[in-house]
């Protein structure tokens, strides 16, 4: 029906809802395509799921584009990777190596947290001392820590390698070592009264880079200026040696979108998103199409007993109440996503087959069909080659119109702590930020955005099945 | 109605479906208007009503109503003044579009109820008197239009069109969804009220022979033009425009023995009407003059007009 | 009867089942025992008011529809109860026009794949040329302008002669033809008509012309069959019932409808009152006479069989022979309509250029 097709496809394009509508699902297919392409398959479990990834990450901060809107500087996070050392040397029997690391510090408040990670430490006999040193730009310096990395087992051989498969994240926030440095260092070149477990309440982060505030007390100004961070690796062999070692200074703000509670960057998140809702949608309506619409055909066509039991089928789905189902079953069948997918088909094709079947009720009466049979035409080519290309758009419509509903219902499932654990989708970001309280500690940037997209790709659809209304439906049709 | 034209606004382009009509109804008598389908007749008549859809591309010319011109009125006086009142119109397939779930007795009635506020009791009786006079029991006041055959609807659609007591009632194809024995009836109906009642009445039918059973002039449409009008004698007898010719040579006839003939081709698109006389394409006697100028109204004798060259020159 | 005919009908009855409650049905006698013989190369006209049973004979003839009781035999062989597995031969040779020319079309094929369809159907080689003959056969010419139009690209009589394109291709030899013409313009209507005939003689097809317009019935057929309430009333060669009726439906009938006639407004139409009664509950005797002017007890009390009354005109009704005159008036004459008078019309006036 080239004619046809293309008419119909004027009538939809004449319409600016339809225009709004394809603009918005080619971005959202671009984007799904950017992610299919740059994302691992498994990157639901590999990564998002996985914390070691997100370790470094500060935890629960804005987007670093609010700091446009913040009027004090916050701490942008900064990642240091220290790939090799500023200095190496082995005499007297002595190995040494120094990494180095030197930044400015300028924000108004403190860094959430610091870690340093290190890997491929090797050694041939004892395992070398490894120093870690701050020097402040008042001049003085903290020794945070002396990392004791352990002996190795008797039946290993030298050279000994530790930490290249998973390197050491010291989390120097929370090590004891660190904090009994840093109330030492407090308390001798700050002359501040401050235990090992005041540093254990507000973090050591508030001394290492603070000086006593003018209010007295505990109470710390952030020290601004350049810092550095020394790495002291010692040992007794040539080839006694750290391979590369990395410092975060955690900051108040991250990336595009904030991260949540565990660190996870959120734009990462969202963007894994829309491949997900663009399948949920788009497979979901599809299904739901395909069955509601063969359905539909099958009993208007044949009538009879097979006509009865569909209709008692679509009835008694149509009667069960729908969401205390849906969570019963998806407990017992495990909520993958294929298993939400399959559901929402098992208990929306109902009202599409409810309408094709009394459209092929009135065809199947129509004149046209008779004369065929007149013709001598049997079932199979009144079905395909008459009733079919007349429902054909309308369940088209209809699919289109399936979409959005399937997306939402997604999300609402996984707003009930139903979604698929494997996979992010907006609605289980949604749901996490719910459950861990977002909403009360006002961490927008984890609720907002994830609303708004599941919003924007439902809405998607909605506008492109409004623009064609006007084509499938002839009372809106304009006259010839 | 003098030079009145209606064109659609399409996405095609305008449709000229009332192209510089000029029509007009006596008292107390009925005018046929007769045309093939798609011609423009219901189109005119709503005109007069002016009950227009929304895609209006052109609407101009003078519309005479009872020394009023119509044109000058407002839609609200129109409405208050005109509509139902004074012109009432029993539209194309109205008896399938009584609302079925109210009494068609207050259906009937519910001009008078809306515009002259009338109190039940009174527009009920007055609702019952125009039934008896169309034929239907007084029991059929309080009863469904599911209740009723196809007859007693469009009975019920007449009723209501004369419960104003206008003076112009406006018929756009009052029996085509009926059987010929009941399609007879109503045609006898009619021809009672209107001596009764002195109506004039304004027929529109693509039936020749139906019309011909009611009216005492007749206004021969074709694409989107009036092309012959005078009275009915004139117009059956003797015919002055080709297409009316053809037109009754095209009707099966049951008492003569003439063999009907058809009109070769088809009405033209009234997106792009062929330029100068409209029927020149499928004329048996078409001239030179007649593709390059429009013919005017000439006056064949005793008020009967045609528009087409034979019948006249370029000077009248 | 004459095996030579094309289609015999033999006393065909065609019950509904209408639904009345949940569980009740009770039967609808649409068609109720009609015996009728269709001729090779003739047409059979049937006429009546809607609701007569028209569509139903009609489709009954094709075996669109299992018939209630009653035999059919086409071309000598009883087609019956056959099941439809083992019609196709049938299909072949028997063909139906439907009423209304846009919804007998299927509106998302083109005029080529339309007129194809029965070629595919029945496995037909050499198409292309086959329904550019058809189609010329119909007068849609140049064919080229045609075949790839859509149903909705087309006027009502093209339309239907499409249609009728479609049931010719197959060369049949009974075509039923149900209002053929009632859809589309007074000014196409005759062309198709006579492409009909034109075609019935060029490959001596049977037709079937179911109406409810007598006038165009009077035009096409060769012999007339007057339905009323699922049953033969009157039957008889077209002009001879015409002129002179024998049963008093067909006079009120022919009486209903006008030829175009000035003098038509002076005067008052004769007509039955009434509405024809359901066929759910046909009236017991005669099933005309509660609108019957001549009504008479025995009309109430027994059904007036089709009988013979004169040589080849078949009348079902009492007083056939008696009321010939009055009947003659009923349908040509008019009252007028202050005196009651009755007048001779005069015959219609041929038109001059
Ligand atoms: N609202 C509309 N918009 C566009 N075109 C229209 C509209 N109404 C009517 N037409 C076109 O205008 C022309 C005249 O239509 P109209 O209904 O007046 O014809 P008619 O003579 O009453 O025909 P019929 O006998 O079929 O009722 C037709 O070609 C029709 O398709
Ligand atoms: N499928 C059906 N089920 C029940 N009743 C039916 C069915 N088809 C037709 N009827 C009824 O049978 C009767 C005869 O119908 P049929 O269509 O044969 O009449 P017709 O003479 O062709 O009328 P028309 O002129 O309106 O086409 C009508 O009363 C109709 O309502
Ligand atoms: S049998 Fe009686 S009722 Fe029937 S048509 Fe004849 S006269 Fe009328
Ligand atoms: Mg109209
Ligand atoms: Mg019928």
């Amino acid at each position: 029906m080239p004619t046809r097709t293309q008419e119909a496809l004027q009538e939809f394009w004449a319409t600016k809802v339809a225009k709004v509508g394809v603009v918005f699902l080619v971005t959202l297919i671009l984007i799904s395509v950017f992610v299919l392409v740059f994302y691992p398959l498994n990157f639901g479990e590999e990564l998002w799921n996985n914390p070691i990834v997100w370790a470094d990450n500060p935890k629960a901060v804005g987007p670093s584009w609010t700091q446009a809107f913040s009027s004090q500087a916050q701490a942008e996070h900064l990642i240091f990777e220290l790939p090799e050392p500023v200095e190496s040397d082995f005499s007297q029997g002595f190995k040494r190596q120094l990494f180095q690391v030197s930044f400015l510090f300028e924000a108004d408040d403190f860094p959430q947290f610091t870690s340093f990670t290190m890997r491929d430490v090797q050694f041939q006999e004892d395992p070398p001392f490894v120093t870690l040193i701050l020097h402040r730009p008042d001049g003085e310096a903290i020794i945070l820590l002396d990392v004791d990395i352990p002996y190795p087992e008797p039946e290993d051989s030298p050279p000994y390698v530790f930490y290249s498969e998973d390197p050491r994240r010291i989390y120097l926030s929370g090590s004891p070592a660190v904090r009994l440095a840093v109330a030492t260092f407090a308390r001798r070149q700050l002359n501040m009264e401050v235990l090992v477990s005041d540093i254990a309440a507000v973090g050591p982060e508030k001394f290492m880079f603070g000086v006593p505030s003018s209010q007295g007390g505990r109470a710390t100004d952030v020290l601004k200026g350049e810092y550095t961070l020394s790495v002291l690796v010692e040992g007794v062999h040539a080839d006694d040696a750290m391979g590369s070692a990395r410092f975060v200074v955690a900051g108040q703000l991250f990336g595009l979108m904030g991260t949540d509670n565990l660190g996870r960057d959120l734009a990462v998140g969202l963007l894994f998103g829309f491949p997900v809702a663009l399948f949920i949608g788009v497979v979901t309506s599809t299904l739901t199409a395909g069955v509601g619409g063969i359905l539909g055909v099958i009993s208007g066509y044949k009538g009879g007993k097979v006509d009865m039991v569909i209709q008692r089928t679509v009835d008694i789905l149509n009667n069960v109440p729908l969401l205390p189902i849906l969570i019963f079953l998806l407990f017992i069948v495990g909520s993958s996503l294929w298993n939400i997918v399959i559901l929402l088909v098992v208990f929306g094709w109902t009202s599409l087959t409810i309408i094709v079947r009394s459209m092929v009720l009135q065809i199947r009466d129509g004149e046209f069909i008779q004369a065929s049979v007149a013709l001598g035409a049997g079932t199979r080519r009144i079905i395909f080659r008459h009733i079919l290309p007349q429902v054909a758009p309308f369940i088209l419509a209809q699919l289109i119109f399936f979409t959005p509903s399937a997306i939402l219902a997604e999300a609402a499932l996984s707003f009930l702590g139903l979604g698929d654990p494997s996979i992010p989708t907006w609605g289980q970001i949604l749901d996490r930020g719910f459950s861990d309280g977002a909403l009360y500690l006002g961490y927008w940037w984890w609720i907002i955005p994830p609303g708004i997209l599941i919003v924007i790709a439902a809405v998607t659809f909605v506008l492109i099945a409004l623009g064609f209304e006007p084509v499938i439906n002839p009372r809106l049709r304009r006259r010839r | 109605m003098s030079d009145v034209s209606l064109y659609y606004e399409t996405l095609r382009g305008p449709v000229q479906a009332v192209d510089s009509v000029n029509l007009e109804v006596p008292k107390g008598e009925a005018v046929g208007v007769v045309g093939e389908s798609g011609c423009g007749k219901t189109s005119t008549s709503i005109c007069i009503m002016r009950l227009l859809p929304d895609n209006i591309h052109t609407f101009t010319g003078r519309i005479l109503f009872d020394g009023r011109e119509l044109m000058d009125m407002t839609d609200s006086e129109i409405r208050s003044q005109i509509r139902w009142r004074e012109v009432s119109m029993v539209f194309q397939g109205a008896m399938n579009s009584l609302n079925p779930v109210i009494r068609v007795g207050e259906q009937i009635v519910e001009p008078l109820r809306v515009l002259d506020k009338v109190q039940k009791d009174e527009a009920r009786e007055r609702g019952v008197a125009r039934m008896r006079q169309t034929g239907l029991p007084a029991e059929a006041y309080r009863m469904y239009p599911h209740e009723l055959s196809g007859g007693m609807k469009q009975r019920v659609i007449i009723a209501m069109a004369l419960i104003m007591s206008p003076k112009l009632v406006i018929l756009d194809e009052p029996t085509s969804a009926l059987d010929v024995s009941v399609q007879a009836q109503i045609m006898n109906l009619l021809k009672d009220l209107k001596r009764e009642e002195d109506l004039s009445m304004l027929f529109i039918s693509h039936d020749i022979a139906l019309t011909s059973d009611l009216c005492d002039r007749f206004a021969v449409m074709y694409a989107g033009r009036v092309v012959e009008t005078g009275e009915a004698e004139q117009v059956l007898q003797d015919p002055q425009h080709p297409y009316t010719e053809k037109l009754l040579a095209s009707v099966p006839r049951l008492r003569s023995d003439v063999t009907p003939e058809f009109i070769p081709g088809a009405p033209p698109d009234l997106v792009n009407p062929p330029p100068g006389c409209r029927f020149h394409p499928r004329c048996p006697y078409v001239m030179d003059i007649c593709s390059k100028r429009e013919p005017e109204m000439f006056p064949t004798g005793d008020g009967q007009y045609a528009h087409c060259w034979l019948r006249g020159d370029e000077h009248g | 009867m004459n095996m030579a005919d094309v289609m015999l009908i033999e006393d065909i009855r065609m019950h509904y089942q209408v639904r009345t409650g949940i569980f009740k049905t009770i039967p609808l006698r649409a068609v109720d025992g009609v015996t009728l013989a269709v001729p090779p190369g003739q047409t059979l006209g049937l006429v009546g008011e809607s609701g007569s049973g028209k569509t139903s004979l009609g489709k009954l003839t094709l075996r669109l529809m299992e018939p209630t009781a009653g035999h059919l035999y086409f071309k000598g062989k009883e087609i019956t109860h056959v099941p439809e597995g083992r019609l196709k031969w049938f299909r072949r040779e028997a063909q139906m026009i439907f009423q209304d020319p846009f919804a007998s079309l299927d509106p998302f094929m083109t005029v080529d794949q339309i007129v194809e369809e029965p070629l595919i159907i029945h496995r037909i080689q050499g198409r292309e040329s086959k329904v550019h003959r058809a189609l010329e056969a119909v007068r849609l010419t140049p064919v080229e302008e045609f075949i790839n139009k859509y149903p909705h690209m087309l006027s009502g009589g093209q339309r239907q002669r499409v249609a009728i394109a479609r049931t010719l291709i197959l060369n049949p030899s009974y075509i039923v033809a149900d209002e053929p013409v009632s859809m589309i313009d007074a000014s196409s209507r005759v062309s198709v008509l006579q492409i009909l005939s034109r075609l019935q003689k060029e490959y001596n097809l049977a037709f079937i012309y179911i109406t409810h317009d007598v006038a165009t019935a009077r035009y096409f057929s060769d012999r007339l069959a007057v339905m009323y309430l699922g049953k033969i009333v009157e039957m008889a060669a077209a002009d001879e019932l015409i002129s002179t009726p024998l049963h008093p439906y067909t006079a009120a009938l022919i009486a209903a409808v006008p030829d175009p006639d000035p003098t038509n407004r002076l005067t008052k139409r004769r007509v039955i009152p009434g509405e024809p009664p359901s066929p759910i509950n046909p009236p017991p005797g005669c099933r005309f006479h509660p609108r019957c002017p001549y009504a008479a007890k025995i009309c109430r009390d027994e059904e007036p069989p089709l009988r013979e009354v004169e040589p080849g005109r078949y009348a079902a009704c009492h007083f056939s022979e008696k009321l010939q005159d009055d009947l003659l008036t009923l349908a040509h004459g008019h009252v007028d309509a202050s005196s009651g008078r009755s007048a001779q019309p005069p015959t219609g006036a041929s038109p001059k250029p």
